[in-house]
């Protein structure tokens, strides 16, 4: 009776042991002469989710094809949530376990930088017929860090304003043109706040992440501004364009127009949006699978002046390669590079409503349909000219946002003025930035 | 015979019967705990080859106002929750050490929020607490109380959050204690009972120090894990509004996996590490003195 | 104690039915139902959302009841989602780390608990520190450890580092010190080893301390999310909450399923707490007092 006690667990462990399958050869480096197994990690659900099916089977689709015309390259797609891909990549990194290709998050680059094994794609870019200019300026700024190319553009999005028809009609206020103006944004807010019924003008994220930051940085590049200077060695963003933007924000909560969601993860701008309780959300495209039940309507960012830069911004992702050896970067460079070439991602444009990558896929005339097939896409797709910066790709950027951050919840809550919350930030940020990291 | 007389000395007994356990614990919790003290030393984000800088990250700790606050929340948190969840623990215990009906019912209902993903917990909160739409709110109104900002209000915040969180762990100090009741003797509940104690009286004088082990489990186990608050607070505040609750692990852990500032994260969970300990050692030794053990 | 007669009167035959009955509808319940009300209402949230449809869960505020119930959404996630053998792999690691901390806890609690053996005390802080310090500082070694053991992305790496945790230790070690140690005493002076105190006295009478440990580590190891993401790489290894993250799509989270699935993963644990309650009965304890 005893012995049984302790037989008992190791029997059970050594079952287990035995029980699971490792995974083999993803760390071989494959012959020369023979075939090349990739592992790549992305982040798109397999079905029933419909909103997703198009995106994994667009991607499934895709490889599939290449791996029949490329019997010597052989890639295995394995499902890693994007959220934690980054953390994932760390810990695989350390153990010598990283796939050959990744989908990382474009915020992700400067952290990723430092890795010994991420290959510089600077010298493969270059060659002739990949056209490396052909992809947006705001999706190559933010694949290159510190003036090295480490990505190839995955996915592009942009902001821009959401507004819901039905409220509008019902306030009696024509739609947004796509040359409006920030005084005519909050007009159309404070028009279609109703406090009584619980309607709110303008939905914005106000948990001081980079959520609500990359929707102030919109608006300080269109009022001129800029958040460091050309050198990244000092923060700038308390400029006379930078108080402008925040300085209309606080108008507008201080109207009470504005719906502040200090949890903009969990999606309640959205799900609010969508039950017609807010008028106005900036987001992107990929949050209008999210509103079935309104009739909504997409426009560009409105600009500060009559006539004014209608700038917005861009949250790029990449894919990266991992260095496993010279043979398995060499295929894994062949696959990407078919993988984003015009014919491809027009298919994949086409099949699941993502915004071309390449400019050139806009002038195919399979394009055509594109914002027929998926409204208010074809807004998002025109705005992607103008993209025109992109955020600084430095390691000390999580920490200038965290600083900009606090201050513009701080002026949203009342706690303070725009020009002194952003004095204030700007100091600590331009501290961090001498900080090595 | 002398052999045998070691042999069967209570030094190696015990040695013995502890050390699978400890084995196991030194390799996969000592060791790492060892290992990442090194970081603490360095600057590094986990990813590029890192950096030995000594000592500088522990002497930036004392000048980062965002590690006072954090420091700060944390200690308002335990402070609050631990007594308010062991007692609260305590009491529903004994309303469910009881034959009637459906208490087997009952007390699976109070495990439930124990069992439930911190998500889904967070989400379920996020609406019935939401200042415009929730349910607490119209409920409050009716009453004519309110409204309150609740997770959205840079004062209420956190108060908030320990409200969430005693709600998801009672049912944890409920079973440990529901356990420990089973322990204390009938004969001298009625013997309290025949020298005229009332009901009250015999839990003050009967039950209370009879559970005595139980509760000092719960404090220390409680309280390690209270400064130590993370997943609510991920989950549903992400240390906001502003930086209203601000906790020392969230603030290490965003350091660490989003800014890639791991060195001075380790640092911070080194002198936490320390406070928790210190803590830890003189509850115990207090426990020593007050708490009874049957024998 | 004297025998009561067996025979009892009519009137006190009645008077124990009366009380009996006032057992049954006791005024404990005017307390009890709220709480349970307010401890079951994300059960129910979760409940209601796993049988909504998709739109219906994108509506704020939340809808309680639905316009109809698709009982679909459960089999859609068994038959579109490997679900079965997460199951598997799930029930495996944990079984067996409930065991293996049934059995070293055991062991190590009672002998912090009853032998005064040379560094216990040292050695139990050292076990307790193990609580002390936040498990994403400690991932990345603890991680480097089990691939030198050649673990990885086995259910070898979620069980090994989980065989004895400083939980069950420190539990046990307050319980069985509850335990009237005149009973071990008696034991040994018959000649019992250590051992046999503990397997044949001690842990009879330890039924509900170790029910609840079986309950929360099970649970634990159940609901670990965290560990699994970064040792388990091969989707046929996949644990469940590790498989629930792949309703979580790149952009949008489809939460009627989600639920649904969190809903299936709920069950073993509060069946297995349902089912524990057996041992928590009053009566084990008193039995070794008499005579």
């Amino acid at each position: 009776m005893k012995r049984m006690w302790l037989i008992a667990p190791l029997v059970l462990v050594m079952l287990a042991a035995a029980c699971t399958n490792k995974t083999s050869g993803s760390q071989s480096s494959g012959s020369p002469s023979g075939v090349v197994h990739l592992t790549m990690w992305m982040g798109y659900t397999q079905p029933p989710p419909v909103s997703q099916s198009y995106e994994y089977l667009s991607l499934d689709s895709l490889v599939k094809e290449f791996n029949k015309e490329h019997p010597n390259i052989q890639i295995s797609v394995q499902y890693v949530n994007s959220d934690y891909a980054l953390q994932k990549a760390t810990v695989a990194l350390q153990g010598n376990k990283q796939p050959d290709i990744s989908y990382q998050y474009g915020t992700n680059m400067p952290q990723l930088a430092g890795a010994p094994k991420l290959v510089n794609l600077t010298k493969m870019v270059q060659e002739p017929g990949f056209n490396w200019n052909d992809f947006f300026p705001g999706e190559r700024d933010v694949a290159t860090v510190g003036g090295k190319v480490l990505g190839v553009p995955a996915l592009v999005d942009n902001l821009a304003v959401v507004y819901n028809k039905t409220l509008f009609a019902k306030a009696g206020i024509t739609p947004p043109t796509s040359s409006w103006t920030w005084s005519d944004l909050m007009a159309d807010a404070a028009k279609v706040n109703d406090p009584s019924n619980k309607i709110f003008g303008l939905a914005f994220p106000a948990d001081g992440s980079e959520t609500t930051v990359w929707e102030y940085e919109a608006m300080l590049w269109e009022a001129g501004g800029d958040i460091l200077n050309s050198t990244n060695t000092k923060a700038i963003f308390n400029s006379p364009a930078g108080v402008r933007a925040l300085t209309t924000l606080q108008q507008m909560a201080q109207a009470k127009d504005l719906y502040l969601d200090f949890h903009p993860d969990a999606g309640k701008s959205e799900e609010l949006f969508n039950s017609g309780k807010i008028g106005m959300i900036i987001t992107g495209p990929w949050d209008l699978s999210s509103f079935p039940n309104a009739h909504y309507g997409v426009q560009f960012m409105p600009s500060f002046d009559p006539g004014g830069s209608h700038q917005t911004i861009a949250g790029p992702d990449n894919w990266v390669i991992f260095n496993n050896g010279p043979a398995r970067v060499a295929a894994a460079w062949e696959f990407l590079k078919w993988f984003t070439a015009t014919p491809q991602l027009l298919k994949d444009s086409m099949a699941t409503g993502h915004l071309p990558t390449r400019a050139s896929v806009e002038t195919q005339p399979g394009f055509s349909q594109f914002g027929v097939k998926y409204p208010g896409e074809g807004t998002y797709a025109e705005n992607l000219h103008n993209v025109l910066k992109a955020r600084p790709q430095i390691p000390q950027y999580p920490r200038v946002s965290q600083a900009l951050g606090q201050a513009i919840v701080n002026v949203l809550l009342g706690k303070g003025a725009p020009q002194q919350e952003l004095n204030a930030a700007a100091q600590q940020a331009t501290g961090f930035l001498a900080v090595p990291q | 015979m002398q052999a045998r007389k070691v042999l069967q000395s209570d030094h190696v007994t015990g040695w013995a019967l502890a050390f699978p356990a400890v084995f196991l614990i030194v390799i996969f919790g000592i060791v790492p705990i060892i290992w990442s003290a090194i970081l603490s030393f360095q600057r590094t984000n986990l990813i590029a080859p890192p950096v030995w800088v000594g000592l500088e990250n522990y002497r930036a700790l004392p000048k980062d106002p965002l590690f006072k606050t954090s420091v700060a929340h944390s200690i308002v948190y335990t402070v609050l929750f631990v007594p308010v969840s062991v007692a609260g623990g305590l009491f529903t215990a004994v309303a469910l050490n009881r034959k009637i009906r459906g208490v087997r019912f009952y007390r699976t209902a109070v495990f439930v929020p124990v069992v439930v993903s911190t998500i889904a917990t967070a989400i379920m909160f996020l609406w019935l607490f939401d200042p415009n739409f929730g349910l607490a709110n119209w409920l409050l109104g009716k009453v004519g109380l309110g409204p309150y900002g609740f997770f959205d209000s840079v004062n209420g915040a956190l108060y908030s959050i320990v409200g969430m969180t005693v709600w998801g762990w009672i049912g944890f100090d409920v079973i440990i204690y529901l356990a420990a009741l089973q322990g204390i003797p009938q004969e001298l509940v009625e013997a309290a009972e025949i020298d005229g104690a009332g009901k009250w009286g015999l839990f003050r004088s009967v039950t209370v120090p009879l559970l005595g082990p139980a509760t000092l489990f719960l404090v220390v186990w409680s309280t390690i894990n209270a400064l130590q608050l993370f997943d609510e607070v991920y989950f549903l505040t992400h240390g906001g509004p502003g930086t209203a609750t601000y906790v020392v692990v969230f603030y290490l852990y965003n350091l660490a996996f989003s800014q890639g500032i791991a060195g001075y994260a380790a640092a911070m969970a080194y002198v936490l590490f320390a406070a928790i300990l210190a803590l830890t050692v003189v509850q115990l030794l207090i426990g020593k003195r007050t708490v009874y053990y049957a024998s | 104690m004297t025998d009561r007669p067996i025979a009892a009167t009519a009137h006190e035959v009645e008077h124990v039915r009366k009380r009996e009955r006032r057992f049954l509808f006791s005024p404990w319940h005017l307390v009890l139902i709220p709480i349970a009300i307010a401890m079951l209402i994300p059960l129910v949230w979760m409940l209601v959302t796993s049988v909504q449809t998709l739109n219906e869960t994108r509506q704020y505020p939340p809808t309680l009841v639905p316009h109809s119930i698709q009982w679909h959404n459960y089999s859609d996630v068994l038959r579109l989602a490997p679900f079965g053998r997460w199951f598997l792999n799930t029930t495996i690691v944990t079984v067996t780390v409930v065991i293996g901390n049934l059995l070293f806890c055991s062991l190590a609690g009672y002998a912090f608990a009853r032998i005064k053996f040379f560094g216990r005390e040292v050695v139990f802080v050292l076990v307790l520190a193990t609580l002390m310090i936040p498990f994403q500082v400690v991932m990345i070694p603890t991680f480097l450890i089990v691939r030198r053991l050649g673990l990885i992305d086995t259910l070898g790496a979620l069980i090994v580092p989980n065989l004895a945790g400083a939980f069950g230790i420190f539990l046990l070690r307050q319980f069985f010190r509850t335990l009237p140690v005149e009973l071990e005493e008696a034991a040994r002076i018959d000649g019992a080893s250590r051992i046999g105190v503990l397997f044949k006295i001690v842990l009879p009478l330890s039924g509900p301390a170790l029910a609840t440990l079986a309950v929360i580590t099970f649970l634990w190891t159940w609901n670990d999310f965290l560990w699994p993401l970064i040792t388990i790489y091969s989707p046929s290894n996949y644990t469940l909450q590790l498989g629930l993250t792949t309703f979580q799509g790149a952009h949008a989270t489809i939460t009627n399923l989600l639920m649904a699935a969190n809903v299936m993963s709920m069950i073993p644990v509060l069946l297995l707490f349902f089912v524990a309650q057996r041992y928590f009965i009053r009566g084990i304890a008193t039995t070794g007092l008499k005579g």
